[in-house]
């Protein structure tokens, strides 16, 4: 006899497979660990492109935690981290996310995300109402936008907004003192690159109305070749430059630009120019480059600063990147969260971090403070200075004042309708 | 009526009774799996479990799409992720600003997707082989700019913040974990049903010849154009199905939905479990997602294991996975009934 159907052994096998793959993978999340150890999960990058960055977050957080952990724990129970690589992909942080909660039995998230990954973690805590801190994210819309605001969510990093205030006013002191009006901007394009540009300029022209933007240039993330950039933006002949470009991009302009001579023609404003990260991978780092803290740790001029970043190493022989103080500091809120809450529930803390100020090197003058009713962080160290080609890269850094940061962030707030 | 044509006429017969059979027959197992999917909540309590199931309904959804064109048409596309990202978006925006109920959303989504795949596949199916591969390919990294470009529409390179509402809808509550997971089993059930009639339906079996030989299907008077933009829409329909849900997974959508990653996945996820059967790509979903959530949990050097797993199939079986089986058993098969 013929068989008119033959694939159907295959489909059967395929179901028993699938089951079998099911069972394989519920088998071992039954067990739950059962122990007095807390668990806090923390999904970042630790592969691709900005894999160093997630690195540095995740050496920061355990430094940290080692500490803590030597001082009796959170609320007497002992940090046990489970930190998990998201591609930097947001369907793979919100998996992460919701498989430390679920099955790894964490208690707490870190959330190591940056864009669009710890908006997708940010859904995943209003989802499960696990107490969740941002550590990477800087777009300011993550707690500045009240559609954003659920009460178990905190960002313990710095944000775009008050980088462009510090910057605007920062630059345009140097503008009016060098006569500096004609201003060009070379920023990637994408939505970090363009909001912080036009803040950027929009503070920058309130504190000096007569500066003018006479090019733009707007090269692709991750963009290998910057020559066009580089010809377009001399042929304008600006009196200064400013860029947001970041990491290895950075490093590639400036390599690039360097052939043009171009530092010595105008000043140039690089917001995120003063990260190890950068500063240590360009070739020949030119003088003068004016640029935001990013980590530097001349800034705080603290012992307490300078021990954090020396202590971070001699224990992983490089120097922490702005995640690594971020991801420390968030650590650190914890920490002193659970002994005013005296408990390590999720809920007890969210009410404890509220408006807590703790003690901190990394804070503008030595505390940083979880602002309360937007859940962000606020009176971190923030300032400008100018580049030197070798350590300590950054010698002075000019603070930012953070009650102009204050009023202008409120001010900027309703222009967006945020309050 | 000529011997030749009376000896066809015999031949069909039993065939089309078959095909009868058959299709009862893939309703029944599309019944039992959805019962067992169903039951699964009732087994166990494992969370972790019923999102692994959701999210191999979504790429589950979107493997088996985009087989429609590669396994059953000759399609290699490239681009297919963008009918998964334009799913995700279009969901969510309208969920987010019109606040519709969701089945609307639902099909509105549907809606969108077949203009737009109507559109760009009116342009690619002319194309053949490499050249239709890097025009879908393009028009993927065109909606992915735009996305991209159109900040104050869909949140530029932030996705759509905020989450997705679900308002309850027939005593669905998508909100409920249980529920959206019930009804990412229900949709996946449903669509893979879907595309098996297509695969199996006479329009399929136009789809395989055109595969095979796209000159003798034109000689025969198959409107070849026709019948790959309708394969084209129809795919598309199915991954929007995946993106939504996905969408609803994630409560949003980001632009990494539509990049072409998600297209590379697609056409790897083909790879691993095999094109040439039907269930090939849900068997490539299953063990693609499974190697990845097993694999990230101990390494993050995850890439250097899926590579040596590609090597394995590409180069050890040569094939797909379930492709290797059904070969394996119909050899067995044969050598039994030599004997």
């Amino acid at each position: 006899m013929t068989r008119t159907r033959t694939p159907g052994i295959s489909r059967r096998s395929t179901l028993a497979l699938m089951g079998a793959g099911a069972m394989s993978v519920a088998a071992p999340w039954v067990a739950r660990a059962q122990a007095k150890t807390i668990k806090i999960g923390m999904p970042t990058i630790l592969s691709g492109r900005v894999a160093q960055l997630g690195t540095s977050s995740r050496n920061a957080v355990m430094l940290e935690v080692e500490k803590v952990n030597a001082a009796g724990g959170l609320a007497g129970r002992q940090i046990e981290m489970v930190i998990r690589d998201s591609k930097g992909q947001p369907q793979e942080a919100a998996r992460v996310a919701r498989e430390l909660v679920n099955t790894d039995g964490c208690e707490l998230l870190l959330d190591g995300e940056a864009s669009s990954g710890s908006f997708a973690v940010h859904e995943v805590a209003r989802d499960l109402g696990v107490l969740c801190i941002h550590t990477c994210s800087e777009a300011s819309s993550l707690t500045a936008d009240p559609k954003q605001h659920i009460p178990n969510a905190f960002r313990c990093v710095r944000q775009g907004i008050h980088d462009s205030i510090v910057g605007g006013s920062y630059a345009a002191a140097i503008a009016k003192t060098k006569g500096l009006k004609k201003w060009a901007t070379c920023s990637p394009d994408y939505a970090y690159g363009r909001d912080t540009t036009g803040e950027f300029t929009l503070y920058l022209k309130r504190f000096a109305p007569d500066v003018e933007i006479i090019s733009e240039s707007w090269p692709k993330l991750f963009q290998p070749d910057y020559t066009e950039v580089v010809t377009k933006i001399l042929q304008a002949k600006p009196q200064a430059l400013y860029s947001c470009l970041w990491g290895g991009d950075l490093t590639s302009y400036i390599d690039q630009a360097n052939i043009y001579a171009m530092f010595s023609q105008m000043e140039v404003f690089a917001v995120n120019m003063a990260d190890y990260t950068a500063l240590t991978v360009v070739k020949n780092l030119p003088k003068g480059i004016h640029s935001g803290n990013r980590y530097i740790k001349t800034f705080p001029t603290t012992p307490e600063n300078a021990a954090w970043g020396d202590a971070y190493k001699a224990k992983y022989n490089e120097y922490p990147t702005n995640w690594s103080w971020q991801n420390a500091t968030a650590v650190m809120f914890l920490a002193e969260a659970a002994k005013k809450a005296n408990s390590v529930d999720g809920k007890k803390i969210a009410e404890a971090l509220k408006g807590l100020t703790i003690k901190c090197p990394f804070g503008a003058d030595g505390t940083v403070t979880m602002r309360g009713d937007d859940h962000t962080l606020v009176g971190y160290a923030i300032g400008w200075g100018t580049t030197i080609p070798q350590e300590p890269y950054v010698p002075e850094v000019k603070a930012g004042d953070w009650k102009t940061i204050f009023e202008l962030e409120a001010e900027w707030k309703k222009s967006k309708g945020y309050t | 009526m000529t011997e030749l044509e009376a000896g066809r006429a015999q031949g069909l017969a039993p065939l089309r009774g078959g095909s009868v059979l058959q299709r009862y027959r893939d309703v029944l197992i599309a019944l039992v799996a959805f019962a067992v999917l169903a039951s699964l909540p009732l087994l166990t309590g494992s969370k972790a479990l019923l999102d692994f199931v959701i999210r191999c309904s979504a790429y589950g959804l979107f493997a088996t799409s985009l087989n429609l064109l590669v396994g059953y048409t000759g399609l290699t596309s490239f681009g297919h992720g963008m009918f998964f990202g334009l799913g995700a978006y279009s969901f969510g925006l309208i969920m987010q600003k019109l606040g519709v109920p969701i089945p609307v959303a639902f099909v509105a989504t549907l809606a969108i997707t077949a203009v737009i795949a109507a559109v760009i596949g009116a342009i690619c199916v002319r194309l053949k082989e490499i050249y239709f591969a890097f025009v879908t390919l393009a028009f993927q990294m065109l909606i992915h700019s735009t996305i991209l470009s159109w900040a104050s529409f869909t949140g530029g390179d932030q996705g759509l913040r905020g989450g997705i509402s679900r308002p309850v809808f027939l005593g669905i509550d998508l909100a409920n974990h249980v529920h959206l997971y019930i009804a990412s089993c229900a949709l996946l059930i449903l669509g893979l049903l879907g595309m098996r009639q297509i695969a199996q339906s006479p329009f399929g079996y136009t789809l395989r010849m055109i595969r095979d030989n796209a000159a003798r299907a034109s000689f025969l008077g198959i409107d070849v154009w026709r019948a790959k933009l309708t394969v084209f829409v129809l795919a598309a329909l199915f991954a929007a199905m995946g993106g939504m849900v996905m969408a609803l997974f994630v409560s949003g959508a980001y632009p990494e939905f539509a990049y072409w990653t998600i297209s590379g996945e697609g056409i790897f996820i083909n790879m691993l479990g095999g094109v040439s059967t039907f269930l090939g790509p849900m068997v490539g979903t299953v063990l693609l997602l499974l190697l990845n959530d097993t694999v990230t949990r101990f390494t993050e050097y995850h890439g250097i294991v899926l590579g040596v797993v590609i090597l394995f199939f590409a180069l050890g079986l040569r094939k797909g996975l379930l492709d290797f089986v059904a070969e394996w058993f119909s050899q067995r098969r044969d050598a039994g009934e030599g004997r």
